[in-house]
């Protein structure tokens, strides 16, 4: 390389350069590939998921020796999916709220209290079969709870806007622990 | 007003929870219901303003106490002033407050010490930080029915090991552990006299053993007599009495307090807070967790506790003991304590050097002098706070650690609340062996003091020639006696007896034979005197009065009458 050079020939002679190390453009395909949800990328894993949330039967038994009263709510059939490992973790939904289209929504792990940071939520419905219907991630906040806020289609918008707390949750989870920097 | 934006949270929190949004109360779920009004309800103006407080110390500060001082008596929950050491530690992990520095303290306590508990870190064999603290607080029964009733935070505990702990406390305030609590107190336990009435009842029980005494061992009193007894009667009696109903007052305040305190604790979520994220396995933390959570139903109800004498001087006394005491034992929901692997956990505690009395089951290496031996061979790593200008003397070089062996919680109660008394104990067993030999004299006394109305001679007869029956119409056969005097048969004296059998009868039977010098030839010749009889449990007096006589006539003729 030549000791003299003005600073546009050497701006010139970097591109090139990048241009020349840079990894090629992902396809068209690739890139809808990279926005497809999960179980569409791999639909026999999201049905084996499925399966095993479709098995897990749940609701809470009370054996106390009194009377139990206020609210009860019922637990939601959970799976956590780490790599090839998947577990069974009910979970107890906190706060519920759809307003202007968003669902804001807490929910508890239990019985052992998690520290991923992060999840990538799959609802998948209740009824009448068990398909997703919406994903979101949830957040830990700094009480052991898990936070989701989004946007919801307007016909999910429509059917849970009345749904409190205590009812019974019209879906199920699938959780995937995310990378906590997304 | 302060901090609007504070009851403006708040009336978020409660109307959400009416609505069916929140699934927990107010109260419990405060922390989960502030992140989310903070993140998404809060308004620019709230926000603003959280923001103003944030930037100072100063500001920061006074908010705590508000909220402490001020938002926890107003904004109350189910009745319930609003437990503010609770909301503060809640509302630390939470946006913003978790990284304000009036919130410090609050992070990691709820700032309610109470006893230790003595819980082994894996693989120690005893370190002074094996010494952990633990706090409780009764919180208002969560809304969510799916709610313990007790709540561990800091740690992971089988819930059912903490939920006995609970009941060992419920029994304890109010229950089979109370009745076992006020047996030992009375056995042992000091009484609310001040010194000179406490020297006073003493001398009183040594005056009653003085006058038994006297009337067992000393020279026979004669007309005074009465006199003796009425004094000895009115003395023990009175002593009884005053330890009677001193007791019995105590007794039934504490019970009406405890049933109380019970009543709260009952209707209650216990939280217990220990530090260190610890999965506690085995139940010895059971006695710290049980005797914590008596404490925190006095935290709630300290008014309620001030009624009795013996809640209020055990509860004052375990505020004290909290800085120093740690305990260790696996309670059964009765109260009995049960053993646990003490030696690892004595040398925690020795080589913390706050602790000062460690509570430890009935075992043998919890003796002082099982300790002072495992002392010997500790060296303390704990560090001691020391003033700026002062120069440590190594004068000491060996930690001393009291220990309380316990069977039961109530042992521990009577060590926390120091109701062991010497004094009290040895007056109590000079009390009890001195009314056990007045309950024996008291029959003695009464024929003294309050002597039965004079009897009649009543059949039957003696059917034999060679005895003289005397029949008395009397419920009080003790309180008489009969003495023949004649000129033909000899003079005789006899006791007056019931018998039973066919000729069942009161009487005193007198053997009738001849007199060696007869004045008369006359066998008809002579008086029967009825007189009462003067004892004093093994002691017999002269005789006292003569109340009736009945010429042998009469009574010999009786029979065939």
């Amino acid at each position: 390389m030549k000791r003299a050079m003005d600073i546009e020939t050497l701006l010139q002679w970097r591109r090139e350069r990048a241009e020349a190390e840079a990894p090629q453009a992902p396809s068209g395909v690739r890139l809808l590939k990279l926005l497809s949800p999960w179980w569409e990328v791999s639909p026999d894993r999201f049905a084996a998921s499925v399966r095993r949330l479709a098995s897990i039967q749940l609701s809470f038994g009370y054996a106390m020796s009194h009377v139990p009263q206020g609210h009860r709510g019922h637990p939601v059939a959970a799976l956590i999916s780490e790599g090839d490992e998947e577990r069974e973790s009910p979970a107890r939904v906190l706060y519920l709220s759809v307003r202007d289209g968003r669902l804001r929504l807490r929910f508890q792990l239990a019985p052992i209290p998690r520290t991923d940071r992060l999840f990538e939520v799959t609802f998948v419905s209740e009824q009448p079969a068990l398909r997703p219907i919406l994903a979101a991630y949830a957040a830990l906040s700094g009480d052991g709870e898990y936070r989701v806020d989004v946007e919801l289609p307007r016909e999910l918008a429509a059917a849970w806007e009345s749904l409190k707390v205590t009812d019974p949750m019209p879906f199920r989870f699938i959780l995937r622990p995310a990378p906590s920097n997304m | 007003m302060q901090f609007v934006w504070f009851w403006t949270f708040w009336h978020w929190s409660t109307e959400s929870f009416r609505s069916g949004a929140v699934l927990r109360s107010p109260l419990q779920g405060v922390a989960g219901h502030w992140d989310e009004w903070y993140q998404h309800e809060a308004s620019e103006s709230d926000r603003r303003a959280i923001a103003a407080v944030a930037r100072g110390g100063f500001e920061q500060r006074r908010f705590v106490c508000w909220l402490a001082r001020r938002w926890a008596r107003e904004a109350r929950w189910r009745n319930e002033m609003l437990p503010a050491r609770f909301v503060l530690a809640q509302l630390s992990r939470v946006a913003p407050f978790d990284n304000w520095t009036a919130f410090e303290k609050y992070r990691s306590a709820y700032t309610a010490p109470g006893i230790s508990a003595i819980v082994l870190d894996q693989e120690s064999a005893g370190e002074a930080a094996d010494v952990r603290r633990v706090e409780a607080i009764p919180l208002p029964l969560d809304e969510d029915a799916a709610a313990g009733n007790v709540a561990c935070d800091g740690f992971h505990a089988d819930i059912g090991e903490l939920n006995t702990a609970r009941r060992a406390a419920i029994s304890l305030l109010n229950g089979k552990g109370l009745i076992v609590f006020l047996g030992l107190w009375l056995v042992a336990g000091i009484r609310p006299y001040p010194r000179v009435l406490r020297v006073l009842l003493t001398a009183g029980w040594l005056a009653v053993v003085g006058l038994i005494a006297r009337l067992l061992l000393g020279s026979d009193p004669g007309a005074q007599l009465a006199t003796f007894e009425a004094i000895l009667l009115g003395l023990w009696a009175s002593l009884v009495v005053t330890a009677v109903a001193v007791a019995a007052a105590l007794g039934v305040d504490a019970w009406r307090t405890g049933g109380e305190l019970k009543k709260k604790l009952e209707e209650s979520q216990l939280h217990l807070r220990m530090s260190g994220g610890l999965s506690v396995q085995g139940g010895s933390a059971g006695l710290a967790f049980c005797l914590n959570g008596l404490f925190a139903a006095y935290r709630s109800r300290p008014r309620v506790a001030s009624r009795s004498w013996l809640w209020e001087r055990f509860f004052r006394r375990l505020r004290t003991a909290s800085q120093n005491w740690a305990a260790t034992g696996i309670v059964d929901a009765d109260g009995s304590v049960d053993h646990v692997v003490l030696e690892p956990k004595i040398r925690a505690c020795l080589r913390n050097p706050n602790v000062t009395d460690v509570l430890t089951p009935w075992q043998a290496e919890g003796k002082n002098s099982a300790i002072a031996r495992v002392a010997a061979t500790t060296r303390s790593t704990g560090h001691m706070a020391q003033h700026a200008r002062m120069v440590p003397g190594f004068a000491s070089a060996q930690r001393t650690l009291r220990s309380h062996r316990c069977r039961h919680i109530a042992q521990s109660v009577m060590a926390v609340g120091e109701f062991a008394s010497k004094w009290q104990l040895a007056t109590n067993m000079l009390a009890l062996a001195v009314t056990a030999v007045m309950a024996l004299a008291l029959n003695d006394i009464r024929n003294v003091l309050q002597p039965p109305a004079a009897p009649r001679v009543v059949l039957p007869g003696s059917p034999s020639p060679y005895y003289l029956w005397v029949s008395l119409d009397t419920k009080r056969p003790e309180a008489f006696r009969a003495q023949l005097e004649s000129g033909f048969w000899s003079n005789r004296r006899a006791d007056v007896v019931a018998y039973g059998g066919a000729d069942a009868s009161v009487r005193a039977e007198i053997r009738l034979t001849r007199h060696g010098r007869q004045s008369t030839i006359d066998e008809e010749n002579g008086t029967v005197w009825i007189e009462r009889r003067q004892t004093f449990l093994t002691r017999e007096f002269r005789a006292g009065e003569r109340i009736a006589s009945y010429p042998l006539a009469h009574l010999t003729n009786l029979h065939h009458d």
